[in-house]
């Protein structure tokens, strides 16, 4: 079932072409010309900065409201100018500039602008084509006849701008600028400290560097804010007297690489995902939770039978109703971020339709186990309550990965 | 020059289009061959053509009203099934039919469409559609016009068809957000003085889930939008001030109910649904415009200009808006021909109004009113009608004859519990407390009532609800189906029922009239009843209810 991750990093299009073409060229791409006079890590910055005013001018367009269409043209076009900066070929100075005058394009492009392929060219280059995709869908925005066809182009564009500004657990090319600030040369600040990267840092604050990869920034010890250039993408931090030492997403690559050369650099886990509270069955993991007990879902399906059946149908999908399990339930609640909260709250508030919250507290909890088993989420050992439980805001509905035994082509789960 | 070069050197990137990622399915630039569909004359004379019945509610005017005198009180007793038709779908049958030069296209709750041979009932082409539904599965029917069928869907598609072959011509989303926007309403067809070409006209279907509502103009040629009219004024338009805070951005007011144009005055009079969220008002103090009003809308430029509205229940706190498509006619007041336009609510009344200047002439109270002045509570309180009760999207008929009103109303009503908040949460109700539990008994009546003073002229009684709109003839009769299955015909007169067969499934939907090869035909869908349901209905072998269909009738011979 193919179910767009939400609010992810990585749309589903990510796959997409401008990615691919992007990595066929890094290989035979390394362009001569003269160094870039602002400083690496600075230009890397005001590219990151430009493509976030692009992507603000996107985002607050789309979360405002207007009935002039020129506001959305204006917005899309103010993106455009932020990242292809004053001497892009679409750049249009009436509408205003909230980026500089190289742009987003220009930085990126001045950056690679060098005879040698720095290890966070891949990245770079990664970005740029990313952002050249998302000029050609603003363009289709500043065409669009209608909000739908305007948000359908914008969004695209949106989806490959924040490729484009990638993230700082990944320093290839799905890295992005983050990931390049955060696991590259570039994210050093200029006349910050550079300490051998294979060497036990002993210095802080520093920055450990080999090959042109971080493996880890060290800030002093002691009580009080210390305030990073760039967000480091690791997922440890390690106290050790006098110095707290942060690893990068690439301290695991640096240690490979200097194994055999030094003493090995503090370890860190292959990157991870920032951890999260919320439990999503539609992510890789954890495991869906079990919320519910089977002895619960068989009496909940006595309950369907009875009071729900001739508007949500036999099998779930609905006939005067909507589907409330399988493929379409499940898809939808994901798109949309339905809660567990947000589940029972419809039923116990709404339902059923022509009396509702005529049922008892047990009957409700009853009929949401159904809901759930039918839905393919595991039965366990503690009954879902029959109060709400403020945790249920935290478990967002999606779909329950792994094989279930007995589920149908509607992906709607039996319950005996 | 390689890609990579082309890339490097800022090459404009392949627009998505080319990369085949758009979300418009262009499957053709037309059929070579198209059926014949309604010209411009048709559609202005669309009132007085017995054969065909071209628009929702038959002409512009939103009058279910037919000149055809073949079937009248002398020989309706011999009325009988012509042919049945079963679609192949589950939910409520809710469909006005559109008949053009013997084909029949019948849509279905899950927007499988048909066109079907009108004299036979037999399948010429069909399309079925599998749509996430948000909340009610109902479609209200398609709009033919320019060769093509055209279909908004419950996943906020507007879909073109060819007429002839039923094959897709284009496929375009056209709702903002598909999360809480969809279309159950016929797209109508109009063509443009202006232009001489035609336009569609859709209104999306999002008051109850946190949306705004609007009418756009789109073209038939492809769906963009040529213009469109929002219904809550927007920060600086008169009538902003009507609602507090930022409650106008999730203020309802669907325009989801059906078109009437005064073609001769290019005016379009809407009526538009309740505010949002229905149940729970305190952050939406204020009238609330345009909600539970009728507008009249200029359509006579490149954009529409509102001439007035009249709102007939400011700050509604019971979602009883409007439903039906309000009716246009030419009505006596004082002994005087005035231009009227006439709508009932579901809050059980029927207003009559001056169709040029918006003033109320008449007022009367059609079904029984309980709480109108209370709000729901968090404990919960008694209100009548409910929001199934007063009346319905089926819609009525101006019978000129006896210069009445035939419309019908229902008598139901609920107790109604509001929520503490508000939150609006995607692809669900933004309610703010829930439907209202069914209360004691739910029946209904057919009402005649005369135009010129507002004095019911008959009633009749149902034990059970009265759906199903109402069709006035010249010859004098009144057809009406109700949710209990029966299809009845009236004497328009007297109110006498003089004819009435059971369907055997639930009536939702308005009877039409039409002629093939000159013989007069009366059609009417009926099926489950959806969220009509009441406890008082007879109970079917299938869980989902009766299976839907549509019936034809005609005269014996």
């Amino acid at each position: 079932m193919g179910v767009a991750v939400r609010n992810g990093w990585w749309p589903a299009r990510i796959s997409g072409p401008a990615f691919f073409f992007a990595l066929a060229c890094v290989i035979s791409w390394v362009m001569p010309g003269p160094a870039a006079a602002m400083d690496d890590h600075g230009a890397a910055r005001a590219a990151l900065t430009d493509l976030e005013a692009a992507i603000g001018e996107i985002v607050t367009v789309s979360n405002g409201y207007a009935t002039d269409r020129h506001v959305y043209y204006r917005a899309s076009q103010r993106a455009i100018n932020a990242l292809e900066g004053t001497h892009g070929r679409e750049y249009v100075a009436a509408d205003g500039n909230p980026g500089d005058a190289s742009g987003a394009v220009g930085h990126t492009d001045a950056l690679l602008d060098r005879a040698e392929t720095p290890v966070w060219a891949v990245a770079l280059q990664g970005a740029e084509a990313n952002m050249q995709a998302a000029v050609a869908h603003l363009l289709d925005a500043n065409h669009a006849h209608d909000l739908d066809s305007f948000s359908l182009a914008a969004s695209r564009a949106l989806t490959y701008l924040e490729v484009a500004r990638g993230r700082p657990t990944e320093f290839g090319a799905l890295g992005g600028l983050e990931g390049a600030l955060a696991n590259t040369v570039l994210g050093v600040p200029q006349g910050a400290t550079m300490v051998d990267g294979c060497a036990e840092p002993t210095t802080a604050p520093a920055y450990g560097v080999d090959g042109g990869w971080i493996a880890w920034v060290t800030l002093s010890a002691g009580a009080g804010t210390w305030r990073l250039a760039e967000n480091p993408g690791g997922s440890a931090v390690i106290m050790r007297p006098g110095m707290t030492v942060l690893p990068t997403a690439a301290a695991s690559l640096v240690a490979k690489n200097c194994a055999g050369r030094h003493a090995a650099a503090p370890t860190a886990d292959a990157p991870t995902e920032i951890a999260t509270n919320a439990v999503k069955p539609g992510g890789s993991s954890p495991a869906a939770p079990a919320l519910y007990t089977k002895q619960q879902a068989e009496a909940g399906s006595q309950i369907f039978a009875a009071q729900c059946v001739s508007c949500h149908g036999a099998n779930l999908q609905g006939t005067a109703a909507p589907s409330v399990a399988g493929t379409d339930f499940i898809s939808t609640a994901h798109k949309n971020g339905w809660s567990l909260a947000n589940l029972r709250d419809i039923v116990v508030v709404n339902m059923p339709y022509k009396a509702p919250g005529t049922l008892s507290a047990t009957a409700y909890a009853d009929l949401l186990a159904f809901l759930l088993a039918s839905n393919c989420y595991p039965a366990g050992t503690t009954p879902f309550p029959t109060n709400r439980d403020p945790a249920f805001t935290k478990i967002e509905l999606g779909l329950v990965p792994g094989e279930h035994q007995g589920e149908n082509k509607l992906g709607v789960c039996p319950v005996p | 020059m390689t890609f990579c070069q082309q890339l490097r050197a800022g090459a404009v990137w392949p627009a998505p289009a080319t990369l085949g990622i758009s979300a418009m399915i262009f499957f053709g630039t037309g059929a070579a061959w198209a059926q014949d569909t309604p010209s411009a004359t048709d559609f202005t004379n669309a009132a007085t053509d017995t054969a065909n019945w071209i628009l929702p509610a038959k002409s512009y005017t939103g009058n279910h009203y037919t000149d055809a005198t073949q079937i009248n009180p002398g020989n309706v007793g011999s009325l009988h099934v012509a042919w049945r038709f079963s679609p192949d779908d589950t939910g409520p049958i809710e469909v006005s039919p559109i008949v053009y030069d013997g084909t029949m296209y019948v849509t279905t709750a899950h927007d499988h469409l048909y066109a079907l041979d009108a004299a036979t009932g037999k399948v010429k082409w069909s399309f079925t559609d599998n749509p996430h539904v948000i909340s009610f599965a109902a479609n209200r029917g398609i709009g033919l016009v320019d060769g093509n069928v055209y279909l908004g869907t419950l996943d906020g598609h507007l879909i073109a068809f060819d007429a002839a072959t039923g094959k897709k011509v284009w496929d375009k989303v056209t709702v903002d957000d598909t999360a809480n926007s969809f279309y159950s309403m016929a797209p109508v067809p109009y063509f443009d003085p202006r232009t001489g070409n035609p336009v569609l006209f859709v209104g999306v279907s999002n008051g109850d889930w946190g949306g705004i509502g609007n009418i756009a103009a789109f073209d038939p040629k492809d769906g963009h939008v040529i213009w469109r009219w929002e219904t809550v004024p927007g920060p600086g338009q008169p009538g902003h001030d009507s609602w507090s805070g930022d409650s106008w951005k999730r203020g309802g007011a669907s325009a989801w109910t059906g078109v009437t144009i005064d073609t001769a005055t290019q005016t379009m009079y809407l009526d538009l649904g309740n505010p949002g969220p229905d149940f729970n008002t305190s952050q939406r103090r204020g009238d609330n415009l345009y909600s539970n009003s009728m507008v009249a809308l200029d359509i006579s430029g490149p954009q529409p200009k509102l001439k007035w509205y009249y709102q007939f229940i400011p700050h509604d706190t019971h979602d009883w808006d409007p439903p039906m498509q309000p009716i246009l006619f030419i009505g006596k007041v004082d002994n005087q021909d005035r231009k009227l336009v006439a709508a009932g609510d579901k809050g059980g009344n029927l207003w009559i109004l001056d169709a040029t200047n918006g003033k109320l002439v008449d007022h009367t109270v059609v079904s029984f009113q309980k709480g109108t002045d209370t709000e729901p509570t968090i404990t919960g309180n008694f209100a009548c009608p409910n929001t199934l009760g007063g009346v319905e999207f089926e819609g009525g008929s101006y019978d000129p004859a006896t210069n009445s009103l035939l419309i019908p109303s229902q008598n139901e009503c609920g107790f109604w519990t509001a929520t503490k908040d508000v939150v609006y949460v995607a692809g669900q109700f933004y309610l703010g407390g829930a439907f209202p539990k069914l209360v004691g008994p739910q029946t209904g009546q057919m009402n005649s009532v005369d135009v010129s003073d507002g004095i019911f002229n008959w009633r009749h009684h149902f034990d059970l609800p009265d759906y199903g709109g109402a069709l006035a003839t010249a010859s004098g009769l009144t057809f009406s189906g109700t949710l209990g299955g029966e299809e009845h015909a009236f004497d328009t007169r007297t109110g006498n029922i003089l004819w009435s067969y059971d369907t055997g499934a639930f009536i939702t939907a308005p009877t039409e009239a039409y002629e093939v090869n000159g013989k007069e035909y009366i059609v009417v869908g009926a099926g489950p009843a959806g969220n009509a349901s009441i406890p008082e209905l007879p109970s079917s072998s299938s869980s989902s209810g009766p299976a839907p269909r549509i019936v034809a009738f005609t005269l014996g011979q």
